[in-house]
């Protein structure tokens, strides 16, 4: 149990049981304009929520904003990992392709009187630099020239604070941040009819382009998930100060994977951040989203695309210009992340997406010469889907044999035991290789120009 | 013990030239970045930069005669620039490859070149173009271990004598680095620690400001100038929010180079250390 969010910390006046350890943000950077606009999944009782966020600037009242809910579904609807489905077609039969897209079924981790507090405020070297009421939300912006003045300050306003969280205040007191201080309102909230907390947004002008994540771990031991989603102009965003790499994607999986995909993905998930040395950024999900662009925006798109509604709501409202979708999830804890997460945006519009690939049998009569080849191949193949999935997961294949010999048992005796080919299905490694057309004129000239250039007469050619 | 022959062959060749080791050495970290960091083979990216460093300086050997061994210096900084260069499209990788070459001959004081051509060529790619970025995170801080000791143990070997702005470098970052993030923001040393061991920094001090053609002749002198570069770094990083700030540090602190030379006078650099001192052609391993 852990009481803390993603950039600042859930802190609690009460002892009630605080809970979560998957939160979500989106990032929209434009320039040295930053938009963060954080997932607020707080289960306890909302008259015990409060945040703590460190943010570079004085906000203005029109800098914070509170978002539906529903917002954060959709774009994570539309970019979480995906399964896709082929159907084989029977080679004795002539039959027509079928794709299908199945909606992916992961289980979405729940995905004072102002005069006065304002002197004792003053008294502590904490100084209210701005106060604000926003949809259900009561806001303070704090500066503060200590840390312990402004724990006990916090406190004294009966905000339970972690008790090392003072010495994690202190390097962003130092770095001159100022502190974005959140609580609810009781009476506006029971008003607004919702039942959930909504996401708060906020907008500054800086150039750091990071989050801190560093406050949320202050009562923390274990590891929290994260998921970013991050949108700019120009292309992907990736970490400068931790490796940003690809969830492993594109794999077969065995068929019965369908029934457990959340599971299937969670393990997984859990085995690529192990390997990886517990300390990268993953990437999910980076897709040319622009409005106006009408190629594929997925494939096979899990959710609908987001609508310029949407992106207006998040903060990336460009008027249809080019808008680039990065998810990125991490999974941090102390030991391993010991700073803050930095970003930055590179002219990166590689397109990427975490997909796994499932392949129904040919169905009907495969008794035919190309049926039996077809079936050899099929067994094969299914063998090694669960090779994969043994890779991917961890999970023991032994028990899924059956898997296997049900396809070996429709050959033909004397084809059961046949070896199955080898080199069947090699895949060149990297991208963009065999080579292409300007990338072989290229090298061709470069090989030509050398030697169609005569020596100048001289042998040393020093100025 | 006929066996070993091959062997102590291959060390005998690598150790004629201080850059066969360095070629053996980068490639190796492309390699362990792909391999082992997963890193996206971009396999076009590679050809690109290699194909036309090493073509850009035929040109060259050609129309001034230069001994071809000349051709492993474009391959250093052809490699070198695969570690650290990254493009949306081959425009900008060629126009890196080509300045970075061509500036080691058209930009030339007192008969030595300038700039650290990689350095000129990824500034140039990603100033010019807008297509190209450098990725300061892609090593992360897990193969600090694995750079220091190989890097070292491969300068140590080769004694190609300028150590010594690695450990300027690398030491006034680390001090700088401190009294910033442990005694005035007050976090722990871990984050220090985190901070000095990206992999992308450990290449840079190692691999890029070790270049004995741009880095100054006098020993106080590369003393001085990696200070600097170090100071800059630090402030380009903190203060203005740069990343891959030692890249543009390098890169401006350059511009001074001619300077120190002219301060203090050093010997020139020469790549081979087998061969016999040939007085007639120490002015021609000068361009390569």
């Amino acid at each position: 149990m852990h009481a803390s969010a993603f950039c600042g910390f859930y802190v609690a006046k009460a002892d009630a049981t605080l809970f979560n350890d998957r939160s979500e943000v989106i990032l929209v950077r434009d320039g040295q304009r930053t938009i963060i606009t954080m997932s607020n999944d707080f289960k306890g009782d909302v008259k015990d929520f409060a945040m703590v966020v460190p943010v570079p600037t004085v906000l203005r009242r029109e800098d914070i904003r509170v978002v539906e809910r529903r917002l954060f579904d959709a774009l994570d609807a539309y970019s979480a990992p995906r399964l896709v489905e082929y159907y084989d077609e029977n080679p004795c039969v002539r039959f027509d392709l079928y794709d299908s897209v199945m909606e992916s079924e992961m289980s979405r981790a729940p995905t004072s009187t102002g005069m006065a507090q304002e002197k004792t405020a003053r008294k502590m070297g904490v100084t209210i630099e701005a106060r604000y009421t926003v949809g259900e939300y009561d806001i303070l912006l704090l500066s503060a020239t200590e840390s312990v003045g402004l724990k006990d300050w916090l406190i004294a306003n009966g905000y339970r604070i972690p008790a090392t969280a003072h010495e994690v205040l202190d390097p962003y007191i130092r770095s001159n941040m100022k502190f974005f201080v959140v609580k609810v309102d009781l009476a506006r909230f029971q008003q607004s009819g919702y039942t959930l907390l909504r996401p708060i947004q906020v907008r500054f002008e800086s150039n750091k382009f990071m989050l801190p994540i560093r406050l949320g771990m202050a009562n923390s031991n274990g590891s929290q998930d994260m998921i970013v989603h991050a949108f700019t102009r120009t292309g992907r965003v990736e970490c400068v100060n931790y490796r940003t790499v690809k969830v492993p994607s594109d794999r077969n999986i065995p068929l019965f994977v369908k029934q457990q995909f959340g599971a299937f993905y969670k393990d997984l998930f859990a085995r690529a951040h192990r390997r990886e040395g517990r300390n990268t950024v993953f990437l999910e999900y980076a897709w040319n989203v622009t409005p106006s662009f009408s190629g594929m925006k997925c494939d096979p798109c899990v959710g609908p695309p987001p609508m310029p509604r949407e992106f207006a709501e998040a903060g990336a409202d460009w008027g249809g210009a080019a808008t680039f979708y990065t998810r990125m999830h991490v999974r941090y804890g102390r030991d391993m992340f010991p700073q803050d997460l930095v970003f930055q945006v590179t002219p990166n519009t590689e397109n990427f997406q975490a997909r796994y690939i499932l392949t129904h049998p040919a169905q009907g009569d495969l008794t035919c010469s190309e049926g039996q080849d077809y079936l050899e191949n099929l067994a094969y193949r299914r063998q090694r889907e669960l090779g994969e999935l043994n890779a991917l997961t961890g999970w023991d294949v032994a028990k899924h044999k059956g898997y296997v010999n049900e396809v070996r048992g429709r050959l033909s005796p004397e084809r059961r035991n046949n070896a199955v080919p080898f080199g069947w299905n090699i895949k060149w490694p990297g991208d963009g290789f065999p080579p292409s057309w300007p990338m072989v004129a290229w090298i061709a000239a470069l090989i030509l120009v050398p030697c169609l250039i005569r020596p100048a007469k001289r042998t040393v050619a020093v100025a | 013990m006929r066996f070993l022959q091959p062997i102590t062959a291959t060390l005998v060749f690598l150790k004629q030239d201080a850059r066969h080791f360095q070629i053996v050495f980068l490639a190796g970290f492309l390699l362990f970045g792909i391999l082992q960091l997963h890193w996206d083979a971009e396999l076009t990216r590679y050809v690109f930069l290699l194909g036309t460093c090493l073509g850009v300086q035929a040109c060259f050997i050609r129309w001034k005669s230069l001994p071809w061994s000349s051709l492993k210096s474009a391959a250093v900084s052809a490699l070198g620039m695969c570690l650290l260069l990254k493009a949306a499209g081959p425009g900008a990788l060629v126009l890196g490859a080509v300045v970075a070459i061509a500036s080691k001959f058209m930009l030339r004081v007192n008969g030595r070149h300038v700039f650290n051509p990689g350095n000129l060529g990824i500034a140039a790619a990603v100033l010019l173009t807008g297509d190209a970025w450098v990725s300061p995170g892609q090593w992360g801080s897990g193969v600090a271990l694995f750079f220091l000791v190989t890097a070292a143990g491969c300068m140590v070997v080769l004694r190609v004598g300028r150590i010594d702005t690695s450990l300027a470098f690398l030491g006034t970052l680390a001090v700088l680095e401190y009294f910033r993030t442990v005694l005035y923001l007050g976090w722990e040393m871990d984050v220090w620690l985190h901070r000095l061991s990206n992999g992308s920094l450990l290449l840079f001090a190692f691999f890029m400001i070790t270049d004995p053609m741009t880095t100054p002749r006098a020993q106080r002198m590369r003393v001085i100038w990696s200070v600097a570069i170090a100071v800059l770094t630090f402030l380009l990083g903190w203060f203005f929010w740069i990343n891959s700030a030692p890249i543009w540090a390098l890169l401006i602190i350059s511009t001074i180079t001619p300077i120190l030379d002219h301060l203090q006078h050093g010997d020139a650099f020469r790549w081979n250390t087998e061969r016999p001192e040939q007085p007639a052609h120490h002015e021609q391993h000068q361009l390569t």
